[in-house]
């Protein structure tokens, strides 16, 4: 696939030369800056881990089907039929379709969450057949960039943080929702697991999803109506609100479905489900190790504890009534009267008329006659990939919200409900339209009319998709460390209380912290990838969240406590980082997959490279001709390269997606 | 210095210079007023220098029980005692000691009122006057004091904010010159500020006009607010990094004992940083201190939140005293709501818009006041009930800025700096 490689002539070895010095340079000013307490900061170039080529994909991803390809290319068209009646009825123009420059960069970013290399650029470019589109849509959703892309997705909507509280160790629920992602696990099994899981972390990682409001029993009904139906009921929480059409007493009936989960594993758990268990704990053997903990071991005491506590955090259920609030205020109840389980809408689906609460919330959330769960998720993959939802915020569909093309909607739903909530072959079809594969249009939210979808929403990359492309351009292995799998934090984290003495406790506790704890976890990043203080990897493997400094928060990742709080709004930290920073600057050390793809080509072809791995394309005639000019007025080939390459770096273009 | 000012003089920045000045009228040419200049002439006369202000931001939800209206002697008031401040028969938490001895500079409102208990809407109104939807986005009262008042230093940005800039509103419908630039860390300032030791000035400027002529039509197939904001980045990072006042960035340059004054919190040291750039000529600069959402165990995490806030605070208020800056600097303490009264299950207090508090200081504000009442449980206003648009128009007030005055967004739609809100006239001076 790759493009023949040329020997290093004698020219390019001169070139290959100054590159060091420029190098070197940065080797020095890094010496120079070297504060004492930072001897774990490499002493500069790229570390080796990430520069050979790795040997195996990084995971095992369900394959595509190929053989789907005309019912794709059948649900694509019926979508663009919509659309073009659309675009006649209001008198718009379509943008135009993208050429395969265009299209290359723009899919891998889609669907990978980076800028295509060199090579897959100038292989799909030179690739003459007629399917070479829908081909690299099916190799990219099966490939790991993919499960790391929509990892980074619902991320930001499931708020995933390492330590949601202090004494939640959540890595086993990160695990499990980019497995969930790996497997193409179909959506509305994958929701029916995580509202109904029992047990803990440990040995039932979905739990995670309750757990991620532990403490917090209504807040929890109200993220999960808001991230899965799209609706808002939170001010009803409080009260009725005067414009909304939820009342405090209906907000109460839907929370009552809920109302017995337990938190805390006590005696009165439930046995665990086939296969899983669910160990009941005595409360009585965790109060006693909190007691021993707190007299005998000083200040490692409140580490301990927390510890304990995480091992004694865990999901169950069992019916509870839930009562009104003290201060109800409103005459079709009194405060604290007992309400009755009622749902926003639908009914309790009859194969689970006599199961418990939250059983029946779950059946009746992911059942195919609730139309606006699958509604939620269409609307919600359509913004994805189009760049704006039919119902705009996506979390607030309401009667005076109505979406800007309701027979779209509806046949969206349909569309998820065929493919059974199979998400990924919808996310196919919707990149298979002849309207995603057309230019980017300006959409400005603030306008009276409604966007059109004459083509996607311009976007700017989203800050994992920007730090990614970088990393694409300096690291040919990104992949050198992943986030722990499930069953790795289990082993040094599972504790049984029943059993265990407090020096059990402890031992378990040193092996967790010698791995995991903080500042571990973080030198052991630094050692492998390590460059400059940034850890050269992909951004879903990254330690969550980030401290408010790093790139990726700089240019917006959320902090992981606001439900889809990721932004793409310029500030100067971001064009300074830019400017100065380490990252853009790891890309002109010797090793980088740009500086290695650079000297393995002809020097007459050095601009044509550059371009390509940036942008994505072939320069202009006259920005060749610039480029050209630059490179060879620059003090030496190697400034003249690394100029370009900062340039290309700071246009528009590079961040904003054609 | 002058070598960096050279930059300006490249044709191409010029140029790119010239494209922020017609940007500037760029979808708004209907708010009438130029940056810089006050809008009307019946406003009264400002200082030459006009007034700063110093906004720190309780994120997550401050409790008011715990801290500037206890309830002594109540099941609600919980483990936290009230203590006797400056001024006779007036208490609070005793995690405020410092902030006690100085009640006779504060003016704390305690009858507060919103409607919205979720954070983002909460903090978006606070911030904006405006409750959030979808159709626009309202400029923060930052921005507004730098689109009407103007920036008071050339190089330096005219509102800086110290914390997380994503859930920020910024500019709104303003100009995007009129953004905050964010600063994650104040012990770290503005970062990656300096040229790398390799990248010569000339290098650097050849690269920004390479950049320039490679990305003419891409920003021309492009041309909109989306990529003119950027492009007004650039161009502000550009003209940043060629100050000479970038030391107002940097906290390491005050002595130990200062900086150990302030306590050695983000927020204690978002407060030093916050009065250097104040110092330097920043207009607006606002602190976010996180983690007042406490469900649950409160009392283990509330004295030591408290306790930095108070510190902080004190010395903030304490030092610009001493540096003849109260007089001409309003200090703001706010969160977005009140925390409950009733406490929980889990011996943490839950979300409560009905009743909370907030105090102001210094600059146009009357020292020695307390306003507003909640009633004996400490659960809603039992007297002068005062909204978030209210509170805002009260520091719009005290810094002069005109808000009665109707301003026209790119929408057609009139917007007032304070919403619908009314100054409380009792606290300001």
């Amino acid at each position: 696939m790759r493009l023949k490689v040329v020997p290093i002539s004698q020219r390019v070895a001169s070139a290959l030369a100054a590159c060091l010095i420029v190098a070197g340079a940065v080797v020095s000013l890094a010496a120079n800056r070297a504060k004492p307490d930072t001897s774990a900061d490499r002493k500069g170039g790229l570390p080796k881990a990430v520069t050979a080529a790795p040997n195996r994909p990084a995971m095992d991803v369900a394959p595509v089907d190929a053989r789907r390809r005309d019912k794709v290319r059948a649900q694509a068209a019926a979508i663009d039929a919509i659309l073009a009646t659309r675009w006649q009825e209001y008198g718009v123009v379509p943008s135009p379709s993208l050429d395969d420059a265009q299209f290359v960069r723009r899919i891998h970013l889609e669907l990978a969450g980076r800028i295509p290399t060199y090579d897959e650029t100038v292989a799909f470019l030179q690739n003459d057949s007629s399917d070479k589109r829908d081909a690299l849509i099916e190799r990219l959703l099966a490939s790991p960039d993919y499960v790391s892309h929509f990892y980074n997705f619902w991320a930001d909507i499931l708020r995933l943080t390492e330590r949601p509280q202090r004494n939640l160790i959540f890595e086993p629920y990160l695990a499990y929702v980019k497995d969930s992602i790996r497997t193409n696990k179909r959506y509305d099994d994958w929701v029916r697991e995580m509202l109904t899981a029992d047990g803990r972390l440990w040995e039932n990682p979905a739990v995670g999803f309750q757990l991620r409001d532990d403490g917090m029993p209504l807040p929890y009904v109200d993220n999960t109506v808001r991230v899965l139906l799209g609706t808002q009921i939170g001010c009803a929480q409080c009260h009725d609100h005067p414009f909304d059409r939820w009342t405090q007493h209906e907000f109460y009936e839907l929370a009552a479905f809920t109302a017995g989960t337990k938190m805390r594993l006590g005696a009165a758990m439930r046995p665990g489900k086939p296969g899983k268990e669910a160990k009941p704990v005595p409360p009585p053997a965790v109060r006693a190790l909190v007691k021993e903990a707190k007299e005998s071991r000083g200040r490692k005491a409140a580490q301990l504890i927390q510890f304990i506590q995480a091992n004694a955090t865990g999901v169950s259920f069992q019916d509870r009534p839930l009562r009104l609030p003290h201060d109800y205020q409103y005459d079709d109840a009194k405060p604290l009267e007992p309400v009755t389980k009622k749902l926003l809408w639908g009914s309790v689906p009859a194969s689970v008329k006599n199961a418990d609460g939250r059983e029946q919330f779950a059946s009746w959330m992911v059942a195919r006659t609730n139309r606006q769960f699958a509604r939620t998720i269409a609307n919600r993959m359509w913004k994805k990939v189009m760049g704006v939802g039919l119902v705009e915020p996506d979390d607030d569909f309401r009667k005076e919200n109505p979406p800007s093309d309701p027979e779209l909607l509806e046949h969206l739903t349909d569309l998820v409900l065929r493919l059974d909530f199979d998400l990924r072959e919808f996310v196919r079809a919707v990149v298979s339209t002849s309207a995603y594969q057309r230019r980017a249009v300006i959409h400005d939210p603030t306008a009276a009319e409604p966007f059109r979808f004459t083509g996607p929403a311009l976007r700017r990359m989203t800050a994992e998709q920007l730090w990614d492309s970088i990393v694409t351009l300096v690291a040919r292995n990104p992949w050198s460390v992943q986030r722990p799998a499930a069953a790795e934090i289990a082993e040094v984290a599972s504790v049984d209380l029943r059993q265990a003495s407090l020096d059990d406790v402890e031992r378990q506790f040193d092996a967790f912290f010698d791995r995991y704890g903080p500042g571990r976890y973080q030198r052991m990043l630094q050692q492998n990838c390590g460059y400059r203080g940034q850890w050269l990897m992909k951004a879903s493997e990254m330690p969550t969240p980030l401290p408010l400094g790093h790139f990726l928060r700089q240019f917006g990742q959320s902090d992981r406590e606001t439900i889809e709080g990721g932004r793409t709004v310029p500030t100067i930290p971001q064009i300074l980082a830019m400017f100065n920073g380490p990252i853009t600057h790891a890309m002109l050390e010797k090793g980088s997959v740009i500086y290695e793809t650079v000297m393995s080509h002809d020097p007459e072809e050095t601009v044509d490279v550059i371009f390509l791995s940036v942008l994505s394309h072939e320069p202009a005639a006259d920005d060749r001709r610039e480029a050209r000019d630059e490179i060879a007025s620059a003090a030496d080939p190697a400034t003249g390269c690394g100029n370009l390459i900062w340039a290309l770096l700071n246009t528009r273009e590079f961040i904003f997606i054609q | 210095m002058t070598s960096r000012l050279v930059l300006h003089d490249d044709p191409l920045v010029r140029r790119s210079f010239l494209g922020r000045a017609a940007g500037a009228a760029f979808g708004l040419t209907l708010l009438d007023g130029v940056a810089g200049k006050p809008l009307v002439a019946d406003q009264p006369a400002l200082p030459p220098s006009g007034i700063n202000v110093i906004a720190l931001m309780m994120r997550g939800a401050m409790s008011h029980i715990d801290t500037f209206d206890p309830k002594p002697g109540r099941e609600e008031q919980g483990e936290t005692k009230a203590i006797a401040t400056s001024i006779p028969g007036l208490q609070f938490g005793e995690h405020l000691p410092q902030l006690a001895g100085l009640a006779d500079r504060l003016a704390v409102i305690r009858s507060l009122t919103t409607e919205t208990g979720a954070h983002e809407q909460g903090t978006y109104l606070m911030r904006t006057s405006y409750p959030q939807i979808n159709s626009i986005r309202h400029p923060a009262l930052g921005s507004w004091a730098v689109h009407v008042m103007g920036k008071r230093s050339r190089d330096l940005p005219g509102y800086v904010l110290v914390g997380n800039g994503n859930e920020h509103p910024g500019c709104g419908f303003l100009d995007p010159a009129f953004t905050p630039v964010p600063i994650a860390d104040p012990e770290r300032g503005l970062e990656n500020i300096t040229r790398p030791g390799y990248l010569s000035q000339a290098n650097f400027e050849r690269r920004l006009a390479l950049a320039d002529r490679i990305d003419h039509d891409f920003k021309q197939q492009y041309a909109g607010r989306q990529i003119e904001a950027y492009d007004r980045m650039y161009a502000d990072a550009v003209r940043l990094m060629g100050s000479g006042d970038l030391a107002a960035f940097d906290i390491s340059r005050e002595d130990e004992s200062t900086r150990e004054r302030y306590g050695r919190s983000r927020l204690g040291q978002g407060c030093l940083l916050a009065r250097r750039l104040v110092e330097s000529g920043v207009r607006y600069v606002e602190v976010e201190m996180n983690g007042w959402d406490m469900h649950r165990d409160l009392w283990e995490e509330l004295p030591e939140k408290v306790g930095e806030l108070d510190t902080a605070m004190a010395s903030l208020l304490g030092d610009l005293e001493a540096r003849g800056l109260l007089r001409s600097t309003l200090v703001v303490l706010a969160t977005e709501f009140g925390r409950s009264p009733k406490i929980n299950e889990n011996a943490g207090r839950d979300h409560h818009p009905a009743v909370f508090s907030c105090v102001l200081a210094g600059a146009g504000v009357k020292p020695g006041v307390v306003y507003g009442a909640s009633d004996a449980r400490g659960h809603s206003p039992d007297r002068d009930a005062v909204s978030v648009a209210d509170f805002n128009a009260t520091i719009a007030a005290a810094c002069g800025l005109p808000w009665e005055k109707e301003f026209v967004a790119p929408n057609g739609r009139p917007f007032k700096i304070g919403h619908d809100g009314k100054p409380i006239t009792a606290v300001l001076a």
